[in-house]
Protein backbone atom coordinates (compact mmCIF):
# COMPACT_ATOMS: atom_id res chain seq x y z
CA UNK A 1 0.00 0.00 0.00
CA UNK A 2 1.11 3.57 -0.88
CA UNK A 3 1.94 6.12 2.10
CA UNK A 4 -0.88 8.33 3.02
CA UNK A 5 -0.66 12.05 1.68
CA UNK A 6 -2.97 13.15 3.82
CA UNK A 7 -4.16 12.33 7.34
CA UNK A 8 -6.92 13.66 8.65
CA UNK A 9 -6.86 12.47 13.30
CA UNK A 10 -9.84 12.55 15.03
CA UNK A 11 -10.38 16.32 13.35
CA UNK A 12 -13.73 17.95 14.97
CA UNK A 13 -15.74 21.09 14.48
CA UNK A 14 -18.17 22.82 16.34
CA UNK A 15 -20.22 25.83 15.47
CA UNK A 16 -22.45 27.24 18.35
CA UNK A 17 -24.34 24.49 19.59
CA UNK A 18 -24.14 22.57 16.18
CA UNK A 19 -21.56 19.35 16.02
CA UNK A 20 -20.79 20.06 12.61
CA UNK A 21 -18.45 17.69 12.58
CA UNK A 22 -17.82 14.89 15.36
CA UNK A 23 -13.88 13.68 15.38
CA UNK A 24 -13.45 12.16 12.32
CA UNK A 25 -9.94 10.03 11.23
CA UNK A 26 -9.63 9.64 7.51
CA UNK A 27 -6.43 8.75 5.52
CA UNK A 28 -5.69 9.63 2.01
CA UNK A 29 -3.43 7.19 -0.30
CA UNK A 30 -0.86 8.91 -2.74
CA UNK A 31 -2.72 8.83 -5.99
CA UNK A 32 -5.53 7.39 -5.27
CA UNK A 33 -9.24 9.17 -6.38
CA UNK A 34 -11.56 9.40 -2.97
CA UNK A 35 -14.97 10.41 -2.51
CA UNK A 36 -16.84 11.81 0.21
CA UNK A 37 -20.58 11.36 -0.36
CA UNK A 38 -23.42 12.59 1.92
CA UNK A 39 -26.43 15.22 1.70
CA UNK A 40 -26.36 18.78 2.80
CA UNK A 41 -25.54 19.13 6.51
CA UNK A 42 -23.27 16.29 6.72
CA UNK A 43 -20.10 18.13 7.41
CA UNK A 44 -18.85 17.55 4.00
CA UNK A 45 -17.78 21.10 2.88
CA UNK A 46 -16.93 21.73 6.54
CA UNK A 47 -14.51 19.13 6.15
CA UNK A 48 -13.15 20.63 3.38
CA UNK A 49 -12.43 23.94 4.69
CA UNK A 50 -10.71 22.49 7.31
CA UNK A 51 -8.10 20.65 5.07
CA UNK A 52 -7.61 23.69 3.04
CA UNK A 53 -6.97 25.61 6.32
CA UNK A 54 -9.33 27.82 6.15
CA UNK A 55 -11.16 26.60 9.15
CA UNK A 56 -9.24 25.55 12.05
CA UNK A 57 -10.68 22.52 13.86
CA UNK A 58 -11.73 22.43 17.39
CA UNK A 59 -9.77 19.27 17.69
CA UNK A 60 -7.03 16.70 16.09
CA UNK A 61 -4.53 17.38 13.33
CA UNK A 62 -4.56 17.63 9.46
CA UNK A 63 -1.13 15.51 8.02
CA UNK A 64 0.04 16.72 4.81
CA UNK A 65 3.15 14.26 4.27
CA UNK A 66 4.10 13.79 7.70
CA UNK A 67 4.11 17.31 8.62
CA UNK A 68 1.19 18.51 10.35
CA UNK A 69 -0.36 21.91 8.63
CA UNK A 70 -3.55 22.14 10.60
CA UNK A 71 -4.93 26.00 9.93
CA UNK A 72 -2.47 27.02 8.13
CA UNK A 73 -2.90 27.37 3.79
CA UNK A 74 -0.86 27.10 0.64
CA UNK A 75 -0.90 23.12 0.37
CA UNK A 76 -3.62 22.00 -1.35
CA UNK A 77 -5.26 23.14 -4.85
CA UNK A 78 -9.05 23.54 -4.30
CA UNK A 79 -12.19 23.84 -7.03
CA UNK A 80 -15.81 24.60 -5.95
CA UNK A 81 -18.65 23.89 -7.99
CA UNK A 82 -18.67 28.25 -8.55
CA UNK A 83 -16.15 28.06 -11.01
CA UNK A 84 -14.46 31.54 -9.55
CA UNK A 85 -12.52 32.88 -12.72
CA UNK A 86 -12.08 36.65 -12.88
CA UNK A 87 -14.09 38.54 -15.58
CA UNK A 88 -10.71 40.69 -16.46
CA UNK A 89 -8.62 37.81 -17.19
CA UNK A 90 -8.19 36.00 -20.13
CA UNK A 91 -8.72 32.01 -19.67
CA UNK A 92 -4.60 32.18 -19.95
CA UNK A 93 -4.53 34.20 -17.10
CA UNK A 94 -6.83 32.57 -15.06
CA UNK A 95 -4.45 29.63 -15.03
CA UNK A 96 -1.97 31.33 -14.25
CA UNK A 97 -3.87 32.76 -11.02
CA UNK A 98 -2.31 30.77 -8.69
CA UNK A 99 1.37 31.80 -9.57
CA UNK A 100 0.30 35.44 -10.06
CA UNK A 101 -1.27 35.50 -6.39
CA UNK A 102 1.92 34.70 -4.87
CA UNK A 103 4.71 35.67 -7.39
CA UNK A 104 5.49 36.91 -10.18
CA UNK A 105 4.40 35.22 -13.47
CA UNK A 106 6.66 34.13 -15.92
CA UNK A 107 6.97 32.68 -19.11
CA UNK A 108 7.21 28.97 -18.12
CA UNK A 109 3.52 29.65 -16.27
CA UNK A 110 2.44 31.29 -19.49
CA UNK A 111 4.19 27.97 -21.61
CA UNK A 112 2.12 25.44 -18.80
CA UNK A 113 -0.76 27.32 -19.02
CA UNK A 114 -0.57 27.43 -23.11
CA UNK A 115 0.21 23.29 -22.86
CA UNK A 116 -2.59 22.73 -20.75
CA UNK A 117 -5.30 24.26 -21.95
CA UNK A 118 -4.26 22.97 -25.64
CA UNK A 119 -4.22 19.50 -24.02
CA UNK A 120 -7.43 19.22 -22.63
CA UNK A 121 -8.93 21.09 -25.45
CA UNK A 122 -9.00 24.90 -24.89
CA UNK A 123 -6.52 26.18 -27.04
CA UNK A 124 -8.30 28.07 -29.29
CA UNK A 125 -9.58 29.61 -26.20
CA UNK A 126 -6.65 31.09 -24.22
CA UNK A 127 -7.09 35.10 -24.95
CA UNK A 128 -11.05 34.24 -24.76
CA UNK A 129 -12.30 36.34 -21.47
CA UNK A 130 -14.66 33.64 -19.36
CA UNK A 131 -17.87 35.53 -19.88
CA UNK A 132 -17.62 33.48 -23.81
CA UNK A 133 -17.25 30.43 -22.46
CA UNK A 134 -20.07 27.68 -21.74
CA UNK A 135 -20.37 26.48 -18.51
CA UNK A 136 -18.32 23.15 -18.61
CA UNK A 137 -15.82 25.07 -20.61
CA UNK A 138 -15.15 27.89 -17.00
CA UNK A 139 -15.40 24.42 -14.96
CA UNK A 140 -12.20 23.44 -17.46
CA UNK A 141 -10.60 26.55 -16.54
CA UNK A 142 -10.91 26.15 -13.30
CA UNK A 143 -9.46 22.58 -13.12
CA UNK A 144 -6.89 24.08 -15.09
CA UNK A 145 -6.09 26.52 -12.62
CA UNK A 146 -6.02 24.13 -9.74
CA UNK A 147 -4.09 21.48 -11.52
CA UNK A 148 -1.09 24.26 -12.56
CA UNK A 149 -0.61 25.00 -8.74
CA UNK A 150 1.32 21.42 -8.59
CA UNK A 151 -0.20 20.81 -5.28
CA UNK A 152 -0.41 16.75 -4.84
CA UNK A 153 -3.83 16.84 -3.57
CA UNK A 154 -6.78 17.79 -4.95
CA UNK A 155 -9.56 19.00 -3.29
CA UNK A 156 -12.74 19.22 -5.37
CA UNK A 157 -16.12 20.07 -3.60
CA UNK A 158 -19.20 19.33 -5.83
CA UNK A 159 -17.03 20.83 -9.08
CA UNK A 160 -20.01 19.60 -11.31
CA UNK A 161 -23.02 20.44 -9.46
CA UNK A 162 -24.06 23.45 -12.11
CA UNK A 163 -23.96 21.70 -15.02
CA UNK A 164 -26.36 19.25 -16.64
CA UNK A 165 -26.65 15.95 -16.65
CA UNK A 166 -25.07 15.14 -20.04
CA UNK A 167 -21.66 18.23 -19.82
CA UNK A 168 -21.38 16.46 -16.59
CA UNK A 169 -21.00 13.16 -17.68
CA UNK A 170 -18.51 13.74 -20.34
CA UNK A 171 -16.47 16.28 -17.61
CA UNK A 172 -16.69 13.11 -15.25
CA UNK A 173 -14.87 11.20 -18.36
CA UNK A 174 -12.41 14.10 -18.96
CA UNK A 175 -11.83 14.59 -14.90
CA UNK A 176 -10.90 10.88 -15.13
CA UNK A 177 -8.70 11.12 -18.03
CA UNK A 178 -6.62 13.97 -16.46
CA UNK A 179 -6.62 12.55 -13.05
CA UNK A 180 -4.78 9.29 -14.72
CA UNK A 181 -2.50 11.74 -16.92
CA UNK A 182 -1.22 13.52 -13.81
CA UNK A 183 -1.20 10.76 -11.09
CA UNK A 184 -2.67 13.67 -8.67
CA UNK A 185 -4.64 13.02 -5.69
CA UNK A 186 -7.71 13.36 -5.58
CA UNK A 187 -10.60 14.35 -3.03
CA UNK A 188 -13.89 15.21 -4.47
CA UNK A 189 -17.16 15.70 -2.34
CA UNK A 190 -20.12 15.15 -3.96
CA UNK A 191 -23.98 14.73 -2.76
CA UNK A 192 -24.26 12.51 -5.88
CA UNK A 193 -23.97 8.63 -5.23
CA UNK A 194 -23.43 7.59 -9.44
CA UNK A 195 -20.99 10.27 -9.30
CA UNK A 196 -19.34 9.13 -6.51
CA UNK A 197 -18.52 5.85 -7.24
CA UNK A 198 -18.10 6.06 -11.08
CA UNK A 199 -15.28 8.33 -10.19
CA UNK A 200 -13.84 6.92 -7.06
CA UNK A 201 -11.29 4.25 -5.63
CA UNK A 202 -13.08 4.66 -2.42
CA UNK A 203 -16.14 5.91 -0.77
CA UNK A 204 -16.54 7.90 2.40
CA UNK A 205 -20.17 8.03 3.17
CA UNK A 206 -21.22 10.77 5.90
CA UNK A 207 -24.31 11.39 7.77
CA UNK A 208 -25.76 14.54 9.20
CA UNK A 209 -26.92 16.05 12.62
CA UNK A 210 -23.69 15.28 13.76
CA UNK A 211 -22.05 15.42 10.90
CA UNK A 212 -20.10 12.21 10.57
CA UNK A 213 -18.43 9.37 8.72
CA UNK A 214 -20.79 6.20 8.46
CA UNK A 215 -19.12 4.00 6.04
CA UNK A 216 -15.44 4.18 4.16
CA UNK A 217 -15.32 1.22 1.95
CA UNK A 218 -12.89 0.27 -1.32
CA UNK A 219 -14.90 0.88 -4.53
CA UNK A 220 -13.80 -2.79 -6.35
CA UNK A 221 -15.87 -1.16 -9.83
CA UNK A 222 -13.11 -2.24 -12.45
CA UNK A 223 -10.79 0.77 -14.55
CA UNK A 224 -11.09 2.42 -17.25
CA UNK A 225 -14.98 3.39 -15.78
CA UNK A 226 -17.30 4.31 -19.46
CA UNK A 227 -21.09 4.66 -19.65
CA UNK A 228 -21.35 1.31 -19.45
CA UNK A 229 -19.84 0.94 -15.68
CA UNK A 230 -23.44 3.13 -14.82
CA UNK A 231 -25.81 0.07 -15.27
CA UNK A 232 -23.46 -2.46 -14.23
CA UNK A 233 -24.52 -5.28 -12.05
CA UNK A 234 -21.76 -4.15 -9.26
CA UNK A 235 -22.76 -0.20 -9.54
CA UNK A 236 -26.40 -0.90 -8.99
CA UNK A 237 -25.36 -3.34 -5.74
CA UNK A 238 -22.96 -0.19 -4.19
CA UNK A 239 -25.35 1.96 -4.97
CA UNK A 240 -28.04 0.85 -3.27
CA UNK A 241 -25.79 -0.14 -0.17
CA UNK A 242 -25.06 3.96 -0.28
CA UNK A 243 -28.45 4.64 -0.92
CA UNK A 244 -29.82 2.78 2.76
CA UNK A 245 -26.19 4.23 4.57
CA UNK A 246 -27.97 7.84 3.57
CA UNK A 247 -31.30 7.23 3.84
CA UNK A 248 -31.81 4.74 6.62
CA UNK A 249 -33.52 1.41 6.20
CA UNK A 250 -32.13 -2.38 5.96
CA UNK A 251 -28.51 -2.32 4.93
CA UNK B 1 -11.59 3.92 -23.07
CA UNK B 2 -12.29 6.43 -26.17
CA UNK B 3 -11.76 9.98 -25.65
CA UNK B 4 -15.25 11.37 -25.63
CA UNK B 5 -14.42 13.92 -22.56
CA UNK B 6 -11.36 15.36 -24.07
CA UNK B 7 -12.54 17.72 -26.56
CA UNK B 8 -15.20 17.86 -24.34
CA UNK B 9 -17.95 20.09 -24.92
CA UNK B 10 -16.41 23.23 -26.50
CA UNK B 11 -18.88 25.15 -28.32
CA UNK B 12 -18.27 29.01 -26.61
CA UNK B 13 -22.01 31.31 -25.67
CA UNK B 14 -22.64 33.35 -28.65
CA UNK B 15 -19.47 34.99 -29.99
CA UNK B 16 -19.82 38.63 -29.87
CA UNK B 17 -16.45 39.45 -31.89
CA UNK B 18 -18.02 38.45 -35.47
CA UNK B 19 -19.16 41.34 -36.64
CA UNK B 20 -18.02 42.38 -39.77
CA UNK B 21 -17.20 45.92 -41.41
CA UNK B 22 -21.01 46.66 -42.78
CA UNK B 23 -21.72 45.05 -39.05
CA UNK B 24 -18.97 47.69 -37.09
CA UNK B 25 -20.40 50.67 -39.03
CA UNK B 26 -23.89 49.63 -38.22
CA UNK B 27 -22.78 49.74 -34.80
CA UNK B 28 -21.35 53.24 -34.64
CA UNK B 29 -24.05 54.88 -36.78
CA UNK B 30 -26.30 53.66 -33.94
CA UNK B 31 -24.20 53.95 -30.75
CA UNK B 32 -23.37 57.50 -32.32
CA UNK B 33 -26.04 58.64 -34.48
CA UNK B 34 -28.85 58.03 -32.18
CA UNK B 35 -27.51 60.03 -29.22
CA UNK B 36 -26.45 63.03 -32.17
CA UNK B 37 -29.98 62.88 -33.36
CA UNK B 38 -31.38 63.23 -30.25
CA UNK B 39 -29.66 66.46 -29.73
CA UNK B 40 -30.70 67.76 -32.71
CA UNK B 41 -34.03 67.26 -31.92
CA UNK B 42 -34.07 69.16 -28.49
CA UNK B 43 -32.29 72.32 -30.84
CA UNK B 44 -35.54 71.87 -33.10
CA UNK B 45 -37.80 71.46 -30.30
CA UNK B 46 -36.23 74.81 -28.87
CA UNK B 47 -36.39 76.35 -32.54
CA UNK B 48 -40.16 75.63 -32.93
CA UNK B 49 -41.23 77.30 -29.81
CA UNK B 50 -39.34 80.44 -30.13
CA UNK B 51 -41.00 80.49 -33.52
CA UNK B 52 -44.22 79.48 -32.86
CA UNK B 53 -45.02 81.24 -29.54
CA UNK B 54 -43.42 84.50 -31.14
CA UNK B 55 -41.02 84.22 -28.08
CA UNK B 56 -39.12 87.80 -27.87
CA UNK B 57 -35.26 87.72 -28.13
CA UNK B 58 -34.65 89.23 -24.78
CA UNK B 59 -36.21 86.50 -23.37
CA UNK B 60 -34.72 83.52 -25.75
CA UNK B 61 -32.85 83.62 -28.52
CA UNK B 62 -33.12 80.82 -31.28
CA UNK B 63 -30.68 78.02 -30.95
CA UNK B 64 -28.76 79.59 -33.82
CA UNK B 65 -27.97 82.70 -32.39
CA UNK B 66 -26.91 81.20 -28.90
CA UNK B 67 -24.58 79.35 -30.74
CA UNK B 68 -23.49 82.14 -33.13
CA UNK B 69 -23.10 84.38 -29.64
CA UNK B 70 -20.44 81.86 -28.61
CA UNK B 71 -18.37 81.21 -31.97
CA UNK B 72 -18.05 85.10 -32.67
CA UNK B 73 -16.35 85.41 -29.61
CA UNK B 74 -14.20 82.76 -29.23
CA UNK B 75 -11.44 84.56 -29.06
CA UNK B 76 -12.88 85.83 -25.15
CA UNK B 77 -14.01 82.55 -24.10
CA UNK B 78 -11.72 80.15 -25.41
CA UNK B 79 -9.54 81.67 -22.06
CA UNK B 80 -12.10 81.36 -20.23
CA UNK B 81 -13.09 77.87 -21.13
CA UNK B 82 -10.00 76.56 -20.82
CA UNK B 83 -9.82 78.01 -17.21
CA UNK B 84 -13.13 76.21 -16.34
CA UNK B 85 -12.06 72.27 -17.78
CA UNK B 86 -8.56 73.24 -16.07
CA UNK B 87 -10.74 73.50 -12.47
CA UNK B 88 -12.90 70.42 -13.24
CA UNK B 89 -9.87 68.71 -14.51
CA UNK B 90 -8.05 69.20 -11.44
CA UNK B 91 -11.39 69.10 -8.93
CA UNK B 92 -12.09 65.65 -10.82
CA UNK B 93 -8.75 63.84 -10.32
CA UNK B 94 -8.27 65.54 -6.75
CA UNK B 95 -11.63 64.03 -6.05
CA UNK B 96 -11.17 60.69 -7.64
CA UNK B 97 -8.39 59.66 -6.28
CA UNK B 98 -9.55 61.39 -2.35
CA UNK B 99 -12.85 59.29 -3.04
CA UNK B 100 -11.00 55.86 -4.07
CA UNK B 101 -8.40 55.95 -0.93
CA UNK B 102 -10.84 56.95 1.45
CA UNK B 103 -13.24 54.06 -0.21
CA UNK B 104 -10.03 51.41 0.48
CA UNK B 105 -9.05 52.82 3.74
CA UNK B 106 -12.85 52.63 5.09
CA UNK B 107 -13.21 49.06 3.82
CA UNK B 108 -9.99 48.03 5.39
CA UNK B 109 -10.65 49.48 8.51
CA UNK B 110 -14.33 48.86 9.86
CA UNK B 111 -13.57 51.25 12.93
CA UNK B 112 -12.86 54.25 10.55
CA UNK B 113 -15.65 53.39 8.51
CA UNK B 114 -18.35 54.13 11.36
CA UNK B 115 -15.93 57.12 12.24
CA UNK B 116 -16.37 58.40 8.90
CA UNK B 117 -19.35 57.53 7.17
CA UNK B 118 -21.37 60.47 8.99
CA UNK B 119 -18.92 62.89 8.75
CA UNK B 120 -19.09 61.99 4.78
CA UNK B 121 -23.21 61.99 4.73
CA UNK B 122 -22.50 65.31 6.29
CA UNK B 123 -20.23 67.07 3.96
CA UNK B 124 -22.70 66.26 1.45
CA UNK B 125 -26.10 67.92 3.69
CA UNK B 126 -24.43 70.88 3.09
CA UNK B 127 -25.22 73.19 0.46
CA UNK B 128 -22.57 73.84 -1.64
CA UNK B 129 -23.45 77.31 -2.46
CA UNK B 130 -23.12 77.78 1.10
CA UNK B 131 -19.87 76.30 1.56
CA UNK B 132 -18.34 78.62 -1.15
CA UNK B 133 -18.38 81.99 0.74
CA UNK B 134 -16.20 80.28 3.75
CA UNK B 135 -14.01 79.03 0.85
CA UNK B 136 -13.19 82.04 -0.42
CA UNK B 137 -12.21 83.60 2.70
CA UNK B 138 -10.17 80.26 3.33
CA UNK B 139 -8.45 79.91 0.02
CA UNK B 140 -9.00 83.49 -1.96
CA UNK B 141 -9.60 83.89 -5.41
CA UNK B 142 -7.43 81.53 -6.84
CA UNK B 143 -8.23 78.15 -9.04
CA UNK B 144 -8.13 76.07 -5.11
CA UNK B 145 -11.89 76.89 -4.37
CA UNK B 146 -12.95 75.95 -7.19
CA UNK B 147 -10.83 72.36 -7.10
CA UNK B 148 -12.02 72.13 -4.01
CA UNK B 149 -15.26 72.57 -4.40
CA UNK B 150 -15.39 69.79 -7.61
CA UNK B 151 -13.67 67.36 -5.04
CA UNK B 152 -16.06 67.63 -3.09
CA UNK B 153 -18.39 66.88 -4.87
CA UNK B 154 -16.83 64.21 -6.85
CA UNK B 155 -15.21 62.19 -4.16
CA UNK B 156 -18.59 60.82 -2.65
CA UNK B 157 -20.10 58.96 -4.91
CA UNK B 158 -16.99 57.46 -5.95
CA UNK B 159 -15.96 56.47 -1.97
CA UNK B 160 -19.68 55.05 -1.59
CA UNK B 161 -19.73 53.06 -4.90
CA UNK B 162 -15.60 51.68 -3.99
CA UNK B 163 -16.79 51.00 -0.18
CA UNK B 164 -19.81 49.32 -1.54
CA UNK B 165 -17.86 47.13 -4.46
CA UNK B 166 -15.14 45.81 -1.94
CA UNK B 167 -17.61 44.62 0.04
CA UNK B 168 -19.22 42.82 -2.25
CA UNK B 169 -16.29 41.13 -3.63
CA UNK B 170 -17.06 37.29 -3.62
CA UNK B 171 -16.09 35.72 -0.21
CA UNK B 172 -15.38 32.33 -2.12
CA UNK B 173 -12.66 33.92 -4.37
CA UNK B 174 -11.05 35.71 -1.48
CA UNK B 175 -10.74 32.34 0.34
CA UNK B 176 -9.56 31.29 -3.24
CA UNK B 177 -6.80 33.03 -3.14
CA UNK B 178 -6.25 31.87 0.70
CA UNK B 179 -5.82 28.33 -0.43
CA UNK B 180 -3.51 29.12 -2.73
CA UNK B 181 -1.10 30.88 -0.47
CA UNK B 182 -1.65 34.62 -1.47
CA UNK B 183 -0.53 37.01 0.67
CA UNK B 184 -3.16 39.49 1.60
CA UNK B 185 -2.10 42.49 -0.71
CA UNK B 186 -1.83 40.62 -3.56
CA UNK B 187 -5.21 39.47 -3.19
CA UNK B 188 -6.29 42.89 -3.00
CA UNK B 189 -4.46 44.03 -5.85
CA UNK B 190 -4.70 41.28 -8.04
CA UNK B 191 -8.67 40.36 -6.88
CA UNK B 192 -10.48 43.32 -4.73
CA UNK B 193 -9.54 46.22 -6.39
CA UNK B 194 -9.92 44.71 -10.02
CA UNK B 195 -13.15 43.41 -9.33
CA UNK B 196 -14.42 47.27 -7.61
CA UNK B 197 -13.66 48.77 -11.05
CA UNK B 198 -16.86 48.63 -12.49
CA UNK B 199 -18.86 50.21 -9.06
CA UNK B 200 -15.45 52.38 -9.31
CA UNK B 201 -16.74 53.86 -12.56
CA UNK B 202 -20.01 54.42 -11.59
CA UNK B 203 -18.97 56.55 -8.91
CA UNK B 204 -17.02 58.43 -11.58
CA UNK B 205 -19.85 58.79 -13.84
CA UNK B 206 -21.56 60.12 -11.32
CA UNK B 207 -18.95 62.54 -10.33
CA UNK B 208 -18.47 63.83 -13.83
CA UNK B 209 -21.83 64.65 -14.31
CA UNK B 210 -21.99 66.96 -11.50
CA UNK B 211 -17.77 68.39 -11.60
CA UNK B 212 -18.88 71.21 -14.27
CA UNK B 213 -21.50 72.71 -11.85
CA UNK B 214 -19.03 72.91 -9.03
CA UNK B 215 -17.06 74.17 -11.37
CA UNK B 216 -19.30 76.95 -12.01
CA UNK B 217 -20.62 77.53 -8.63
CA UNK B 218 -16.94 77.79 -7.66
CA UNK B 219 -16.69 80.58 -10.47
CA UNK B 220 -19.67 82.65 -9.29
CA UNK B 221 -18.92 82.65 -5.18
CA UNK B 222 -15.22 83.50 -6.14
CA UNK B 223 -13.90 84.95 -9.38
CA UNK B 224 -12.12 87.73 -9.11
CA UNK B 225 -12.34 88.85 -12.93
CA UNK B 226 -12.42 86.57 -15.63
CA UNK B 227 -14.57 83.19 -15.91
CA UNK B 228 -16.92 81.71 -17.70
CA UNK B 229 -19.91 82.55 -14.96
CA UNK B 230 -19.06 86.25 -14.25
CA UNK B 231 -19.04 86.21 -18.41
CA UNK B 232 -22.46 85.23 -18.48
CA UNK B 233 -24.16 87.55 -15.41
CA UNK B 234 -21.87 90.00 -17.51
CA UNK B 235 -23.90 89.08 -20.46
CA UNK B 236 -27.16 88.82 -18.63
CA UNK B 237 -26.75 92.48 -16.90
CA UNK B 238 -25.82 93.89 -20.99
CA UNK B 239 -29.38 92.35 -21.94
CA UNK B 240 -27.25 90.15 -24.16
CA UNK B 241 -29.68 86.77 -23.68
CA UNK B 242 -27.75 85.39 -26.68
CA UNK B 243 -24.87 85.55 -24.77
CA UNK B 244 -26.47 84.18 -22.14
CA UNK B 245 -27.92 81.04 -23.78
CA UNK B 246 -24.51 80.36 -25.76
CA UNK B 247 -22.53 80.62 -22.68
CA UNK B 248 -24.74 77.91 -20.37
CA UNK B 249 -24.03 75.74 -23.83
CA UNK B 250 -20.38 75.92 -24.02
CA UNK B 251 -20.69 74.94 -19.94
CA UNK B 252 -23.17 72.09 -20.98
CA UNK B 253 -20.48 70.84 -23.96
CA UNK B 254 -17.87 71.14 -21.07
CA UNK B 255 -19.66 68.72 -18.76
CA UNK B 256 -21.08 66.45 -21.39
CA UNK B 257 -17.27 65.90 -22.94
CA UNK B 258 -16.21 65.05 -19.44
CA UNK B 259 -18.72 62.65 -18.85
CA UNK B 260 -17.79 60.90 -22.31
CA UNK B 261 -14.36 61.51 -21.83
CA UNK B 262 -15.05 59.09 -18.33
CA UNK B 263 -17.09 56.48 -20.39
CA UNK B 264 -14.45 56.04 -22.52
CA UNK B 265 -11.92 55.79 -19.80
CA UNK B 266 -13.87 52.60 -18.69
CA UNK B 267 -14.78 51.26 -22.41
CA UNK B 268 -10.60 51.45 -22.47
CA UNK B 269 -10.07 50.00 -18.79
CA UNK B 270 -13.16 47.24 -18.92
CA UNK B 271 -12.49 45.38 -21.89
CA UNK B 272 -13.95 42.12 -20.92
CA UNK B 273 -17.27 44.08 -20.84
CA UNK B 274 -18.04 43.93 -24.33
CA UNK B 275 -15.29 41.65 -26.15
CA UNK B 276 -14.98 38.32 -26.28
CA UNK B 277 -11.19 38.10 -26.89
CA UNK B 278 -8.87 40.15 -25.71
CA UNK B 279 -6.83 43.17 -27.20
CA UNK B 280 -3.59 41.59 -28.68
CA UNK B 281 -1.62 43.88 -26.08
CA UNK B 282 -3.63 42.78 -22.94
CA UNK B 283 -2.51 39.24 -23.76
CA UNK B 284 1.12 38.62 -22.57
CA UNK B 285 0.36 40.91 -19.60
CA UNK B 286 0.85 38.47 -16.75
Amino acid sequence: MSPSLLELRDVGKVFGDTVALEPTTIAVEQGSFVAIVGPSGCGKSTLFNVIAGLLSPDSGAVIMNGKAVTGTTGHVGYMLQKDLLVPWRTVQDNITMAARLTRRVNESDRVEARRVAEQYGLGEFLNHYPSALSGGMRQRVAFMRTLVTHQPLLLLDEPFGALDAQTRLEMQQWLLQVWRDTGRTVLFITHDVDESLFLSDRVVVMSPRPGRVVADFVNTLPRPRTVDTLTDATFIELKSRVMHLLHGGAS
Amino acid sequence: MSQPGVAGPASPRGSRSGAGAGRAWFKVARNVGIPLLSIVLLLALWEGIVVVFHVAPYIAPRPRQAILAVTQNWSVLWPLTLGTIRETVYGFVTGAVLGLTLGVIMAKIPVLQRLVYPVLVLSQAVPIIALAAPLVLILGFSVAPKVVIVAWIVFFPVTVNVLDGLSHVDQDLINLARVFGAPRWRTFVQIEIPATTTPMFSGLKIGATYAVTGAIIGELAASDGSSLALYQEHANSNLNTAAVYGTTMLMTVIGISWFLLVVGAEVWATPWQRRSVARRRWRRRA
